[in-house]
């Protein structure tokens, strides 16, 4: 059995989307992450099971404004999206053909996309112009997942460009950065999974645009606005991730053999495994706890909790651990100001520092 | 965040309270803020659910859209918060005094201005964004809307927008200032929860404070749990009675929060330099008011460019007075440039006042100070300097070394043959001097360019609403 | 009440069913007898639905809302009178102006503005079952269904309303077809608009004119004033004949193969495959999980 496999051992494998996969790139310098992720485990289950659950949820109101949105943008043959593509890319008036992908069952979605794809990097003209519902596949550490970007357009440039229709408001052009990141970050997921496709089918990958059309509410009403959004950046941080988690093995061979992170679902799903001995075997693999985890990673509050317990400097920022010049633990960075602790080799310059800062707290709160 | 501040961070999660990080407050705290407390429907842009407000901590308003997705009473709602805030901002109005300024007509300006306070920046962002979905709107025409409804949008966009100005206090999001003036054990990120940040400050940390069933959150975004387990049953019920009380169980914790937040600033001493600030907020608040008095059109949309250029260079102008002016009112503030040797304090241990340079008609008073530091000073010789204890004074670096630094007073000693009394410090006495100078007399008693009424050159905001705006879906 | 307007509703269609048999079979005594009671029994249910709908609302124009214009309440569009109309002969209505297989959404959008309808999107839903029901039940007991639109597999296209007495060729749908609907529906509500000045004054309409002609290229200028139907028409009209000829060769062959390789019902409702069948299961294991249980690690998905 494959190490990773082994990892999981009989938990079964959670796929990964779009938005895991752009999480990956969150902290690449994780290895308990990047096990997790790697071996397919479910994270947020594993967080659950060891009495961290993770702060995440998403709003039923939030959803429904989601999916109303996106219908909206797709109704009467996508006469909203079509005529965004034409004001945004120049598409022809004769290129409106409209393709749904999942008329056909689940299972054969995939195979579907593929060959519509095929045919429209090869026939060029004749092919569909909008695809609903195509589902893509990307290889993440030995594993497929299954990818469902919102819209694959086909222009008769010959150039695919993906569609990600979100509903957070553009308000007299300026929308939310941080969504806007997020969105980039998805769409370059698909991007990404569709160049593969191409690449794999014997097609010029780059035929895939890397600028993707993001689609928002404008303003307070629900009309649709369309931006090109230029995902070259995060294409590169994720093809750099992902060859990073093919690199699994390396982490791996540090660890020891019967190290498993197994939750042992009972018949019911439910983890049986005692929490004290996942916890353990997720000790085993080093974390990178930063503040950021707690946007990013279910498995923040337990990662949170670890640092604490270990006094971490990261605790408090990559700012703070920067400033702090790779002084790791606050006793340690708290001896060196408090002169109680000599400085060790590098760390005269943070010492100092240090201790001129301690000696003028004091003076200016005595 | 600088090092001092991370050193205080690293201490309060030793000590398990937070640390102060300035021995002064730094921001106006008006004796009668209206507090706000807005939360707003997950998924939209700006539709609001529901708020808490008032300038009476034991008399909250609460104001609730009884049916989240129904447009009208989202205008119902604006409508009541009109009735509460307008009075309150138009009650600053009567009072004022007669500024005169060189140059350009004398202008009235209100003796106090209203204050705002909500719990954190994104309370500030949706602010500005129900100002926006709601100062386009009109009174008559094919959408109408209580006449207050447009006018409230209109404060309300200044606010937010006055927010962002540098040392303003307008508008102020209780974090931001608590994480002004101590530093938590936490990072910055989490100090963005106002139940945790009062935490730390006032009996340390707790996991409570991330509980939302505990603590919820401070807004404008709720719970998502209580979206699905309450709020949506609730809506479902139909039953206006049943929401409001699902909004108030989630409101009110944070409006005690809010309120101890007040207390905790107001038991700082305030800085010097603050009320120099208020007053040029006093002054935006009564050019604003002028304008609208005056008739001019809402706020447009978008700057043109040459308003967001000055609009930039009034910031930054804004952001470096009001660091030197911290820098100034507080030691502690003052400790971040001692420790990068921009600033320097000790002792004076020699004088020279009737120091002279130059002969006959061009002999210029230049008295010297030796001043004992034990502070890393990294200042050329020559580099102007000033000092909070003289604050017209200026001084120039002569040179520095083994712990001694021999400055000239060029400026602010008086023009006789000898320093007027007091200008020269005296041996002994303990002193600050900095690189970080400001023209503190400068412009204070000219209004800025915002608070210009726009009959008399300033900004007339050229925009013309159209009907589409007026019109625009608030869905 | 609504258990007795099920009882009526079950009785008419077996009346109606009764009716066209015993005309079919040539037998106009019976069928006159069974048409006598068709009539009382419709009679009954009006009677009662009238008791049932609340005076003003989906009723009737007595206590209609001051919102609506006056003149609309002229006898346009539909039965007055407190007669309600039932959902299924609203989407009926709604769909024959249009011409053109259409989405709930847009069906209840026209029956609001142009046919002072009110149908609520959740009526819609469950519709084309209920209707496959009846069909398999007492097949061609209706005079029409509400049917499937069939896509280039045959199979039911996913929320698209027909109507079943339209030609095959309308009711099946090739690549182009959403767009070639989408116009020829927007021509329609043009038509309807410009033929009746009164009705284009009605707010309700002129949005959703609005909304269509938005997406027409030449059929507004820019954002002013309210669209001129006559030239959303032309505009709809122009566009149109770019794609139509390519839609209707599609069309054609679409509906060749329907005819030879579908029953009646499958030709009302959709081939239901083993494919359809398959999606329904598949579709929870795949999609759906990687859709909703993966979405841990960002806080909102859109
Ligand atoms: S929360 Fe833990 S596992 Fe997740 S990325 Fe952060 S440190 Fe790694």
């Amino acid at each position: 059995m494959n190490r990773l496999d082994a990892l999981r051992g009989s938990t079964p494998q959670k796929p990964h989307d779009a938005r895991a996969i752009a999480a990956l790139a969150a902290n690449p310098g994780c290895t308990r992450r990047a096990l997790l992720d790697g071996a397919g485990i479910d994270k947020d289950a594993a967080a659950r099971h060891l009495g961290f659950p993770a702060p995440f949820g998403q709003s039923p109101f939030a959803i429904t404004r989601g999916n109303a949105f996106e219908s909206l943008v797709k109704a009467d043959g996508c006469a909203e999206l079509l005529r965004m593509l034409r004001e945004l890319l120049g598409l022809p008036i004769a290129e409106v053909a409209y393709h749904d992908v999942e008329n056909v069952g689940a299972h054969l979605r995939h195979a579907h996309t593929r060959a519509l794809f095929d045919r429209a990097a090869r026939d060029g003209d004749d092919a569909g112009t909008v695809y609903d519902h195509p589902l893509l596949s990307l290889r993440i550490a030995g594993h497929t997942a299954y990818l469902e970007p919102d819209v694959v357009a086909f222009q008769l440039g010959g150039r695919f460009h993906i569609v990600e229709i979100k509903s957070f408001a553009v308000i007299d052009g300026q929308a939310d950065p941080a969504a806007v990141a997020a969105a980039a970050r998805q769409a370059a997921v698909y991007v990404l999974a569709l160049r593969r496709m191409l690449a794999e089918l014997g097609h010029d990958p780059l035929r895939v645009a890397h600028d993707v059309v993001l689609v928002c509410p404008e303003n307070f009403a629900n009309r649709p606005v369309a931006t090109l959004v230029d995902v070259r950046r995060q294409l590169g941080v994720l093809e750099r991730q992902l060859t990073r988690m093919t690199a699994l093995d390396r982490l791996l061979d540090g660890l020891p053999e019967e190290l498993t992170f197994d939750l042992m679902p009972g018949e019911d799903g439910l983890p049986t495994r005692p929490a004290a001995e996942l916890a353990d075997a997720l000790r085993r693999a080093t974390a990178r706890y930063a503040p950021d985890c707690l946007s990013t990673c279910d498995l923040c509050f337990f990662c949170r909790d670890e640092a604490r317990q270990e006094g971490a400097t990261d605790l408090l920022g990559r700012h703070v651990r920067d400033e702090l010049g790779g002084v790791g633990s606050v006793g340690e960075a708290l001896g060196l100001a408090d002169g109680t602790r000599a400085p060790g080799e590098g760390q005269e310059e943070i010492a100092r520092l240090l201790r001129n800062a301690e000696r003028l707290r004091r003076e200016c709160l005595a | 965040m600088s090092l001092l501040t991370s050193l205080a961070r690293l201490r309060a999660l030793d000590e398990g309270i937070a640390q102060p990080i300035a021995t002064v407050r730094h921001c106006h705290l008006s004796a009668r803020p209206m507090v706000f407390v807005p939360l707003k429907l997950s998924g939209e842009a700006a539709a609001p659910l529901a708020a808490v407000l008032g300038t009476d901590r034991d008399r909250p308003h609460l104001l609730v859209v009884t049916q989240p997705r129904n447009r009208d009473l989202r205008f119902a709602w604006a409508a009541e918060l009109a009735g509460v805030l307008l009075p309150y901002v138009e009650g600053f109005l009567s009072d004022t005094e007669t500024v005169e300024r060189r140059n350009a007509d004398p202008y009235e300006r209100a003796l106090d201005a209203p204050q705002l306070l909500v719990p954190n920046t994104a309370g500030i962002a949706f602010t500005r964004l129900l100002g926006r979905s709601t100062r386009f709107r009109r009174p008559d025409g094919p959408y109408p809307v209580p006449e207050t409804v447009p006018l409230l949008g209109r404060w309300l966009t200044y606010f937010g927008e006055r927010a962002a100005f540098p040392g303003s206090s307008l508008m102020l999001a209780a974090t931001e200032e608590l994480g002004r003036h101590w530093a938590s054990g936490q990072s910055g990120l989490e100090d963005a929860n106002l139940a945790a940040l009062l935490g730390w400050i006032t009996e340390g940390p707790a996991d409570d404070a991330e509980d939302p069933l505990i603590w919820p959150p401070a807004g404008p975004a709720t719970d998502p749990g209580f979206d699905a387990e309450v709020l949506a049953p609730a809506i479902e019920s139909g039953s206006a009675e049943r929401i409001t009380e699902a909004l108030r169980t989630q409101l009110e914790p944070t409006w005690r929060l809010m309120w101890q937040a007040v207390d905790l600033l107001a038991g700082l001493p305030e800085g010097a330099s603050v009320a120099q600030r208020w007053e040029q907020d006093r002054g935006s608040f009564s050019g604003m008011a002028a304008q609208i008095a005056e008739g001019a059109p809402p706020q447009a949309r978008r700057d043109g460019a040459v308003a967001a250029a000055s609009r930039l260079a009034r910031m930054e102008r804004a952001q470096a007075a009001y660091e030197v002016q911290r820098a100034y009112d507080d030691p502690l503030v003052m400790a971040e440039y001692r420790l990068t040797g921009e600033a320097f304090a000790g002792e004076v241990v020699e004088t020279d006042p009737a120091h002279a340079e130059g002969e006959g008609r061009s002999r210029k008073l230049r008295p010297l100070v030796v001043v004992k530091t034990d502070d890393p000073v990294r200042l050329a010789p020559g580099t102007a300097l000033g000092t909070p204890q003289r604050r017209g004074q200026g001084a120039e670096l002569v040179s520095a070394g083994d712990g001694l630094v021999t400055i000239k007073i060029t400026k602010g000693m008086g023009r006789g043959r000898t320093p007027t009394p007091g200008a020269v410090p005296e041996v002994g006495e303990r002193v600050c001097y900095s690189s970080l100078t400001d023209d503190f007399q400068g412009s204070a008693t000219l209004p800025e360019a915002e608070a210009t009424p726009w009959t008399h050159g300033g900004p007339p905001s050229a925009y013309v609403p159209t009907d589409d705006d007026a019109q625009e879906e608030w869905s | 009440m609504s258990d007795r307007l099920d009882e009526l509703e079950r009785r008419i269609d077996g009346l109606r069913a009764g009716v066209r048999r015993a005309m079919r079979a040539k037998d106009p005594a019976t069928a006159r007898g069974l048409r006598a009671e068709l009539r009382a029994a419709e009679r009954a249910w009006d009677a009662l639905v009238t008791e049932d709908a609340a005076p003003g609302t989906a009723a009737g124009t007595d206590g209609a809302p001051a919102a609506v214009p006056g003149p609309r309440t002229g006898g346009r569009g539909r039965p007055r009178g407190g007669r309600l109309v039932t959902v299924r002969e609203q989407v009926h209505q709604a769909l024959t102006l249009l011409g053109a297989p259409a989405q709930p959404r847009l069906v209840a959008a026209v029956s609001e503005a142009l046919l002072d309808g009110a149908l609520r999107g959740a009526q819609l839903t469950s519709l084309r079952r209920d209707e496959e029901r009846s069909f398999v039940s007492s097949p061609y007991g209706r005079p029409y269904y509400l049917c499937a639109a069939l896509t280039d597999r045959l199979s039911p296209a996913r929320g698209l309303l027909t109507v079943s007495t339209w030609p095959l060729e309308r009711r099946v749908v090739g690549p182009l077809s959403p767009r070639v609907d989408f116009l020829t529906c927007a021509m329609a509500v043009a038509r309807h608009l410009g033929a009746d000045p009164v009705a284009a004054l009605d707010p309700r309409a002129l949005r959703l004119l609005a909304r269509m002609a938005r997406n027409i290229p030449g059929a507004t200028d820019a954002d002013l004033g309210p669209p001129d139907p006559d030239r959303v028409a032309g505009a709809a009209a122009h566009e149109l004949a770019v794609h139509a000829g390519r839609d209707t060769r599609d069309r054609a062959e679409l509906a060749g193969r329907a005819t030879s390789q579908l029953d009646d019902r499958a030709r009302l409702f959709g081939a239901s495959t083993l494919i359809t069948v398959a999606r329904d299961t598949v579709a929870g294991d795949t999609v759906t999980t990687s859709g909703t249980a993966g979405g841990t690690a960002t806080r909102g998905r859109r």
